[in-house]
């Protein structure tokens, strides 16, 4: 059984591992890293989304032995009150709760790759996360919110 | 859904790689970013009793300039390609694609190898790769050899691979200048599978489209290229009547998103729309 | 505007699902499912199966605990030879790990004797009979005056036939349980469902226990659209395996799987005839269903039943007929009955305008019911004509040119359309019990379950206003059988009922409160049994009005919404922020429907084939555009101490039929059967 070392939310874990487990499962019922959800079997929901060095990736299609020597973060290890989370929440961008986690790592992903993106541009760079709640009018007002007070000074964020 | 179980092995070399498909043998599967695999082997629709995880061949992600054409590591992620200064530079065709490819989560992780490697008839990039006349480069014990993307895709889902053989990079051909380039691609949702796509780099003369170069995803067992739409632009047609012979010679799948007929129907109009979109440049 | 109670724990990953609760020596499972549509189990060889390490057991119909008969035969798990659907569960390995069930499930041979299936609904089928009553306790058939010499005689007349599909929930979240039976016979749930109260009943009588003696815990539910509604084969199988391992027992239903088992929107084929003057006031409404239901489990779609009360005229009728197939149970799918039928009666009623030319909004409010036709009660209120009114004045209706196809952009097609919504206020006995702390605090307490409404928070919201203090001050305590009982998450009934509970729970808490709080607290419980059933008699309905864009693509056939607004009548609006949000969701989900949305069953296979998100396609982000939701303000005295109504399911009702009128008005194509998929659209241009 392959030993993999993985850096999660800022831990590091050490594990034998059969090599089909996948990383999602890896998380959840390993490390109990259960903020992570699975949605689908195809890759479509994007429930499941964390980043890996990085970059969102769907942890569904990941192997856990994939993961090996580099660093994943799960929607447990944002920094408290990250303005993405505090977004979803005053937004409520969010109800039954389960694409969630998913949905804000992608949109976290998306900020990094764009700090200021139109609406067309949160639509399209979420495609790959389904929401069945809340007809996604609320996660792109979110995304938005959360875009504005990322790209703002950190001093300003102090003082205001 | 679980895969089967299958031994792991994580070459460190492309020697390694092929040393470890040598020993597999026939039941071995490489794993590049694994986003089309990795749905097949939950499914289990593919059950290797060994996978070969091509993770650590860094030296495979690069790509770099070789003269007359650029070469594409087969491991570059699509997430890389989109950025890459030498593919946009050289390959923009192929940066249209690769945009539409999935999703950013799955572009992170998949690479332009493996998308051609897999050889779905439904993935976007293989008819992009036919469009530009790209090689593929192989290497096996044996030693190297390149494959035109026109012989490399055999059928549905299979490719000119042989089992010990390793894709290691794509050559595409720099176009010159004066080329512009359009990725039309028509589905149910955004994350859907293309029913159709056509991939077209076209170069203007005084004026009208004479060069060009076009190729349809989800037409038949393999990529097409449409000959007879580029032969009709050379001869001087108007863009939609040489779009019209997109669908000529492909032989289009149906399914539940599609019957061969609307497949054909709109193999004409989305050629038509990638000729303008790519003569507008 | 209250932010939801449990969003942080949502946004941080901290809400527990079921599959989540922590705890020790779990075992998994694995469900092997039928692959005849039809037949009977010969045997069920297990050897190889459990000669696999890791393996604790493989249940099949030879081992399985034996079950208590209940009414729905879906929960017979493994207690017959008989394959009634292909997709059944007919065996079940547990296993010490995930990987090695699924594995071990692969291994268990189960042999058949095939028998030719049945699974095509037809109009004609020779096996459609009446039922006793459709879902939600109606007659099957009603009628009144003389509909067919009516329709005959009328001016203008419309007679089509609508289809809709199979149409599956598809919450994110899969069916899930984790059971476990503790040491003095208790059988405890952590289970995904919309009503912990009616998951213990029914278990509890699948087991042959008291009540009293099964739990179930459902704090975080990820959505339900109806399929958690009623208790589905994944709970028994769960909780017959952790008898026989004597270990608690996970079991997450693979998408793939949930096809099969937990339930699905029937097909309809609905015939309508509408009769009208030339003004368009209709003398006849005719609405005739055909829809299917499973061997196991009658299920009849009430899809004709708001035809019964949309509309005044005179003389009419409604018919429901269902025939049993060899095909999986079909079940509640948000707004059943009213989602299909509406589509029917409203793409019906925009024919109708077209015929008569009489404007589709004006038509509307030309045959608005003072009173509900078929009982003659009064509404408790109908605002009906206001949000056709606001809607049209908000989405600039009335510049519209009622013309067919002559709105084109390149090549592209432009049209609107308006459609009706409606859907019952219903109001269901149930308890609550409101608790006064020592420290100025608050609990209240009912066995509700939030599946994604916000219902917790709205409840809190009650809560606060009952007892005149701050929300800070009120814990919500739901998703628990030991809490108060509570109907479930359905009908749009839930916060309607278990807010009456928390009223009268907090009105008769407030009556004891005086002075000082002792340490041990004040507690008040209200059961509002015999308030409900004695309520003044009234037709009690929200209504509402969809306005759509659409664009249609001349050259593929794609029609798009680039916008889309819905106005509602839903008494007062308890959370607004969160009743946005489930309007504008059911829109959405009504968008899938008109355009996407489609289990196709494959006659050969004997099931559906497109049993995944790859292939059954439902709305993503980039396919949504500019979608809102609004209401006008309704003050109903005759509802529940709230005025509320019930807004989960409104959203979606008459929004696909918005969306084929608007395709009609691009177009001047009808398209009477759903989806509306490019490549019917290309035939029709």
């Amino acid at each position: 059984m392959p030993r993999i070392r993985v850096e999660v939310d800022g831990s590091s874990y050490e594990d034998d591992v059969e090599p089909r487990l996948l990383l999602v499962h890896y998380l959840r019922d390993r490390l109990g890293k259960v903020g992570t959800p699975v949605g689908c079997d195809t890759t479509n929901c994007g429930a499941c989304t964390v980043l890996m060095d990085g970059l969102s990736v769907k942890s569904c299609s990941v192997l856990a032995v994939q993961a090996d020597g580099r660093e994943v973060t799960t929607v447990e290890g944002l920094r408290a009150g990250h303005p993405m989370q505090r977004a979803f929440h005053e937004e409520h961008a969010l109800q039954c709760g389960y694409c969630t986690p998913g949905m804000i790592m992608a949109s976290i992903d998306l900020l990094r790759e764009n700090a200021d993106p139109s609406e067309d541009e949160i639509r399209d760079g979420l495609e790959g996360n389904l929401c069945r709640c809340t007809g996604y009018q609320n996660i792109v007002r979110a995304v938005r919110r959360a875009a504005t007070e990322m790209r703002r000074p950190a001093s300003e964020e102090v003082t205001s | 859904m679980i895969p089967a179980s299958f031994d792991y092995v994580r070459p460190e070399s492309v020697d390694e790689a092929l040393e470890a498909l040598t020993d597999a043998g026939e039941d071995a599967k490489i794993i590049a970013g694994g986003q089309s695999l990795m749905p097949l082997l939950r499914m289990r629709l593919a059950m290797p009793d060994t996978l070969i995880d091509l993770d650590r061949l860094d030296s495979l992600r690069d790509v770099r300039d070789d003269g007359d054409a650029i070469v594409i590591g087969a491991l570059a992620t699509h997430h890389r390609v989109l950025r890459d200064p030498l593919v946009r530079a050289h390959a923009p065709l192929l940066v249209r694609a690769t945009a539409k490819v999935a999703d950013p989560a799955v572009r992170h992780r998949g690479t332009f190898g493996g998308a051609l490697a897999h050889a779905d008839p439904a993935s976007d990039l293989p008819a992009v790769a036919v469009a530009l006349d790209a090689e593929l480069l192989a290497r096996s014990a044996r030693g190297e050899r390149r494959i035109p993307a026109a012989d490399f895709f055999v059928d549905w889902m299979t490719s000119a691979l042989e089992p010990d053989e390793l894709l290691t990079g794509i050559r595409v051909p720099k176009p010159g200048e004066g080329w512009g380039v359009h990725y039309e691609k028509f589905h149910r949702t955004a994350q859907a599978w293309a029913i159709v796509g056509v991939a077209c780099a076209v170069r203007r003369d005084d004026g009208r489209v004479g060069d060009a170069r076009v190729a349809l995803t989800n037409m038949g067992p393999v990529p097409v290229r449409c000959r007879a739409v580029e032969e009709a632009l050379a001869g001087g047609a108007a863009i939609r009547d040489a779009a019209e012979l997109a669908a000529e010679g492909t032989e289009p799948p149906s399914d539940l998103d599609g019957s061969a007929e609307y497949r054909t129907h709109l193999a004409a109009v989305l050629t038509a729309r990638a000729l303008a979109a790519a003569a507008a440049v | 505007m209250t932010d939801r109670l449990e969003g942080w724990e949502k946004v941080t990953g901290a809400a527990r699902y079921a599959y989540e609760y922590p705890l020790e020596n779990v075992a998994y499972l694995a469900a092997v499912q039928a692959t005849v549509a039809r037949g009977e189990i010969l045997a069920v060889d297990a050897e190889a199966a459990l000669g696999m390490p890791g393996v604790l057991a493989v249940l099949s119909g030879g081992n399985a605990p034996r079950l208590a008969p209940v009414d729905d035969g879906e929960l017979a798990v493994l207690q017959s030879r008989r394959v009634a659907y292909r997709g059944q569960f007919v065996a079940a390995v547990i296993a010490e790990t995930p990987e090695t069930a699924a594995e071990a499930a692969r291994h268990v041979r189960v042999e058949y004797a095939p028998e030719a299936a049945d699974v095509l609904l037809r109009a004609d089928h020779e096996g459609l009979y009446a039922p006793e009553k459709v879902n939600g306790g109606f007659p099957a058939d009603t009628e009144s005056g003389d509909p067919d010499a009516a329709f005959a005689a009328s001016a203008v007349r419309v007679d089509a036939t609508y289809t809709t599909p199979a149409e599956h929930n598809n919450p994110m979240e899969p069916h899930t349980t984790v059971a476990l039976w503790e040491d003095d016979g208790t059988l405890v749930l952590y289970d995904s469902n919309q009503g912990p109260s009616a998951v213990q009943s029914t278990l509890a009588e699948v087991f042959g226990l008291e009540p009293a003696q099964v739990r179930v815990i459902s704090e975080h539910v990820g959505g339900g659209f109806g399929s958690k509604g009623t208790p589905r084969p994944n709970v028994v199988l769960a909780a017959m395996a952790a008898r026989v391992t004597g270990r608690p027992v996970k079991f997450a239903v693979p998408r793939r799987q949930m096809w099969a088992t937990t339930g699905y929107r029937t097909p309809t084929i609905q015939r309508v005839r509408l009769g009208a003057g030339l003004d368009g006031r209709l003398d006849a409404v005719i609405h005739e269903v055909v829809a299917q239901t499973s061997a196991v489990r009658e299920f009849a779609e009430q899809a004709a039943v708001p035809a019964r009360m949309m509309y005044r005229a005179a003389n009419r009728r409604t018919r429901h007929r269902i025939v049993r197939l060899d095909v999986p149970s079909p079940s509640w799918m948000r707004a059943p009955g009213e989602t299909p039928g509406m589509f029917a009666l409203e793409s019906a009623m925009d024919e109708l305008a077209v015929l008569t030319g009489v404007d589709p909004v004006e038509l509307r409010v030309r045959n608005d019911a003072p009173e509900d036709p078929e009982s003659g009660l009064p509404f408790s209120s109908r605002n009906l004509v206001a949000c056709l009114r606001e809607g049209a004045a908000r989405f600039g209706w009335d510049a519209r040119d009622p013309r067919p196809g002559v709105r084109r952009e390149g090549r592209t097609l432009l049209g609107t359309g308006v459609a009706a919504a409606t859907y019952p206020a219903s109001t269901r006995p149930g308890e609550a019990v409101a608790r006064a702390e020592p420290d100025g605090t608050f609990t209240v307490r009912v066995a509700a379950a939030d599946i994604g409404t916000g219902a917790r928070t709205a409840l809190a919201v009650i809560a606060a206003d009952a007892l005149k203090t701050d929300l800070g001050k009120v814990r919500m305590e739901i998703g628990d059988s030991r809490l108060p009982r509570a109907v479930v998450a359905g009908g749009s009934a839930g916060t309607s009922s278990w807010g009456t509970a928390v009223v009268r729970a907090c009105e008769a808490l407030l009556v004891r409160l005086n002075g000082e709080i002792p340490p041990e607290g004040v507690e008040a419980r209200a059961s509002t049994a015999d308030e409900v059933r004695s309520r003044q008699k009234y037709a009690r309905h929200a209504f509402g009005a969809h306005f759509a864009e659409v664009a249609v693509d001349l050259d593929t056939g794609e029609v798009r919404v680039p916008r889309m607004l819905g106005v509602f009548a839903a008494g007062r609006i308890i959370n607004p922020k969160a009743a946005r949000s489930q309007f504008v969701g059911g829109m959405t989900m009504g968008i899938g429907m008109a355009l996407l949305e489609e289990s196709i069953m494959d006659e050969a296979f004997g099931d559906h084939v497109n049993r995944d998100l790859a292939q059954y396609h439902v709305p993503t982000c980039a396919d949504i555009r500019k979608i809102d939701a609004v209401w006008v303000p309704e003050a109903d005295p005759h509802l529940n101490p709230m005025g509320a109504k019930g807004i989960g399911e409104i959203g979606i009702v008459g929004a696909a039929a918005a969306i084929a009128n608007a395709v009609h008005h691009a177009t001047g194509a009808r398209f009477r059967d759903l989806p509306i998929t490019p490549a019917r659209v290309l035939a029709e241009l």
